[in-house]
């Protein structure tokens, strides 16, 4: 069984974005030479998500006006205080359980050689704590 | 809106060009967050809705052996976007620090100096060290920003931050306009009369102990120095400033504005006051 693992970076440009990367998605597997497996979708930090929806601007707003009423950003929470290990402020507890809500991975099978997704699903990566320079990844694991 | 207080530490670009700075500011400054392209910082201003802020440097030569940016790195960011105001550092224990300033600001355009009495380990009513400093800032016609109250930095001692080390420094300058960093928490009582009192000393917004930025100048400004002394006695003496990448433009920019300032205070603050103090438009 293969395992290929590839990097992709980012640069964000919002507080909250939602950035489709289906189309990316589809194609490294094509690419791939692997015809039957699984391939991961994974953020590699934890004020991010990774989400799968239809890809429609209304429902990104949706989703976006979702997180605020749900993690309001004047709320009150314990992750807000000085953070030595980083040297600043750690403000940004919202961003954290909005990413905690939405989770920071998806999967799909492969089959004969394509990603076997849904016509309508949209895969996104999801900014919560932006603008910054950011890292998501695919592994295939087949064959 | 103008930002007053920003840091330019975790500049991907400059750490490229100069290898050393990313040790110096984790040891000396204390900062640990990974570096990020300065088109972030940019974004990031963006996003905060800050059109401009001044980049301050730290000369730390003789306290930790270098600088935390440098004048010249500030002035490469300044050439390199408009939206960015250069001030300059020295170090008021190094000898020649006044001819070294001049040097700074007409070579470079700098608009005025930043001193950290806790990382640069120096006392800011000493008049052996920064009389000689502040001499040449009345000639320059330059203010300075100064670190005030708690220090974020490792080694940074708040015994050379006390405001009211400044009121000496206040009087034998009155041609030097002063602004004390962080609303000199916690001695925000004794900022508040230096700046009532002293038409030559201003505050910085940059408050930052626990919470978020809403939190925190809710509490100190809202409740504990009061909104209505804000708009009666400091609305030309208070100045925004973030403390950027030390907490997000964002978050502070929003506390800020939820703070209840009226509309015609809040501009002051957040953007006529420093224009006139860095005699921008």
């Amino acid at each position: 069984m293969k395992s290929i693992i590839k990097r992709f970076e980012i640069q964000t440009r919002n507080e909250t974005e939602f950035i489709d990367i289906t189309q990316t998605v589809h194609q490294f597997v094509e690419n791939s030479g692997i015809t039957s497996g699984i391939a991961f979708i994974l953020s590699l930090h934890t004020t991010t998500a990774i989400t799968v929806n239809e890809g429609l601007p209304d429902l990104e707003l949706d989703i976006s006006d979702m997180l605020e009423k749900l993690i309001p950003d004047e709320g009150v929470y314990h992750h807000a205080r000085f953070l030595p290990s980083d040297g600043q402020m750690a403000v940004n507890a919202p961003s954290h359980l909005r990413g905690a809500l939405l989770g920071f991975q998806c999967f799909f099978p492969i089959e004969q050689g394509k990603l076997f997704t849904g016509s309508r699903q949209t895969m996104y990566f999801v900014e919560l704590d932006g603008p910054q320079t950011r890292t998501w990844a695919i592994q295939l694991l087949g064959e | 809106m103008l930002d007053i207080h920003t840091h330019p530490v975790m500049i991907k670009e400059l750490y490229e060009r100069d290898p050393d700075l990313e040790k110096r500011i984790n040891d000396a400054f204390g900062f640990y967050f990974p570096a990020q392209p300065l088109k972030g910082y940019l974004l990031e201003m963006d996003e905060a809705g800050v059109d401009s802020a001044v980049l301050l440097p730290i000369d730390a030569t003789s306290a930790h052996g270098g600088c935390i940016v440098s004048n010249e790195q500030v002035a490469e960011l300044v050439s390199q976007n408009a939206r960015f105001i250069g001030f300059a550092s020295v170090d008021p224990n190094l000898k020649g620090s006044a001819k070294q300033l001049y040097q700074a600001v007409r070579q470079y355009g700098l608009k005025g100096l930043k001193l950290d009495p806790s990382l640069q380990q120096f006392y800011p009513n000493d008049p052996e060290t920064a009389y000689p400093v502040y001499t040449a800032c009345a000639e320059l016609q330059i203010p300075v920003l100064i670190h005030m109250g708690l220090s974020w930095v490792p080694n940074g001692l708040a015994k050379f931050a006390d405001p009211l080390l400044m009121e000496e420094v206040a009087q034998a300058f009155p041609q030097v306009n002063f602004i004390l960093a962080h609303f000199a928490w916690p001695w925000i009582n004794e900022a508040a009369m230096l700046a009532i009192k002293y038409p030559n000393v201003f505050l910085d917004t940059a408050i930052l102990y626990s919470g978020t930025p809403r939190d925190a100048l809710k509490r100190v400004l809202a409740a504990q120095i009061g909104l209505e002394v804000v708009e009666r006695s400091l609305a030309d003496k208070l100045l925004f400033g973030t403390n950027f990448p030390r907490v997000d433009m964002r978050r502070f920019t929003r506390g800020i504005k939820d703070l209840g300032l009226s509309p015609k205070v809040l501009e002051k603050i957040t953007k006529l006051n420093s224009h006139k103090l860095l005699k921008l438009e």
